[in-house]
């Protein structure tokens, strides 16, 4: 691998968000995700590669370690908040179309929770798995979801449930989902859904934790 | 009678090494990266902090064995069975309602905006918190005060817990107009200030507390029982 690209997937990999960043104690007064990602881009390196060989491989690397418990919850934030000093750099290249996201990704906690760690955890490690992400929020209704479906054709969507009584409502607006979009891929997770959960409530994809939604994607970018 | 309680922070008893349990941590967590923010950020919500409670006692006027429900001051609870089974002895209830106040989550909320998931994270986790020992010690309020007139009290349940379906707690909002603690709720059932809890806790001479109350129950995957077992905390 390219050094500056090995050293942004280093930096993310081990949240390194900026120079002025004293996390991690090791790293502490080197350059970070930011000051690296702009170095690259003016040597010339493409906002492409930045994310396929560094950006992309560095997230999944955390998505790994944090499925097998090496890692908590603080960690990959912390990768998370570097990869998005890195991303910064490359959103223009995103936004004249020079550089191209795998795909849209909308996702949302259901109608009735609160609670958004788990599904903002998911939309950080997707958008570093290349994906745009449009988050709903939460306490999202499924009416919000077909208006956000409507307007992003194609997109995959991602419903997110922490409570046992608001699983209904995630199992409700899959049904108004798919009923309008039979086509649509749905992937479901938080604390208490599990996989037959998934099965039973018509979704399409349940992931324990956020790297296994990340690879399931991966067959569907564009 | 409407009971109301203001807490200082320093009472909650929450502190860096407790949030770092609560993030993960375990024995020992000190050493880690990430002791000073968290110290850090707890050192910034205590001064702010806003943590408030009320709880108002109601007769049981009826038990229903068949739909699992007791009415209480005219409205029907639809408790479900684990919390039916556990407070079945009450002969009267307390509901309460307390919160963090609106600080830790403005500060959650802060972080976010100004690009720092971790902070935002780790204040979400003192305001949940703040909110649980406030609970807490909404129900050692509540012993207390039956324990003057030899009764006994139950654990504290919360409609979104243990079966019983979150929607009812608009019925204990209800019952609790006028809250001194300022929390409102939304269609959803949702709270505001976010970082709030309420629920009842069953007082009577043959009501228990139980110590290990989900042992009672089968389900693996409950939010309840990870705090519990997470927090070690009854």
């Amino acid at each position: 691998m390219n050094d500056i690209l090995a050293r942004i997937a280093l930096c993310v990999e081990s949240g390194k968000t900026d120079k002025a960043s004293p996390y991690p104690p090791g790293m502490k007064g080197q350059d970070g995700a930011d000051e690296i990602t702009k170095l690259a881009i003016e040597e010339g390196l493409g906002p492409a590669r930045i994310l396929d060989e560094a950006l992309i491989p560095a997230m999944a690397a955390v998505g790994e370690r944090f499925s097998r418990k090496e890692i908590y919850v603080p960690q990959m934030l912390m990768a998370a908040k570097a990869m998005n000093s890195s991303m910064k750099h490359l959103k223009p290249f995103f936004q004249s179309g020079e550089t191209k996201r795998k795909g849209k990704f909308i996702i949302g906690t259901v109608s009735g929770d609160l609670h958004d760690i788990g599904k903002n955890l998911v939309a950080m490690m997707i958008e570093g798995g290349g994906w745009e992400i449009i988050d709903l929020g939460v306490d999202v209704s499924a009416d919000k979801f077909l208006r956000a479906i409507e307007g992003n054709p194609g997109a995959f969507v991602g419903l997110s449930a922490l409570l046992t009584t608001t699983m209904e409502n995630m199992k409700k607006t899959v049904a108004v989902l798919k009923e309008k979009h039979p086509g649509i891929r749905i992937l479901v997770g938080g604390a208490p859904v599990t996989r037959e959960y998934c099965d039973k409530i018509g979704a399409d994809f349940y992931s324990p934790d956020p790297q296994g939604a990340v690879n399931y994607l991966k067959q569907f970018a564009v | 009678m409407m009971n109301t309680f203001q807490y200082d922070f320093s009472e909650l008893d929450v502190d860096g090494e407790r949030i770092g349990r609560l993030l993960g941590y375990g024995e020992g967590y000190q050493a880690d990266d990430f002791s000073g923010l968290i110290r850090e950020l707890v050192g910034n919500v205590a001064p702010v902090c806003s943590a408030k409670a009320e709880y108002r006692i109601y007769p049981v006027e009826e038990w229903k064995n068949a739909g699992k429900s007791v009415t209480i001051h005219g409205i029907d609870f639809s408790l479900k069975n684990v919390v039916f089974a556990q407070v079945r002895k009450a002969e009267s209830f307390a509901l309460f309602i307390c919160t963090a106040g609106p600080e830790p989550e403005k500060l959650c909320r802060k972080a976010m905006e100004d690009g720092d998931p971790l902070a935002s994270y780790i204040y979400d986790m003192i305001g949940s918190e703040i909110a649980e020992r406030a609970s807490r010690l909404v129900l050692l309020e509540v012993r207390k005060a039956a324990e003057i007139s030899g009764l006994r009290v139950t654990n504290r349940y919360s409609p979104g817990y243990c079966g019983w379906d979150v929607s009812e707690q608009h019925k204990l909002f209800e019952l609790m107009p006028g809250n001194s603690c300022g929390v409102s709720l939304n269609a959803s059932a949702l709270m505001n200030p976010e970082k709030s809890v309420s629920g009842l806790i069953g007082i009577g001479a043959d009501v228990n507390f139980d110590p290990y109350p989900c042992s009672s129950c089968r389900r693996t995957d409950c939010l309840y029982r990870m705090t519990q077992e997470r927090n070690n905390v009854t």
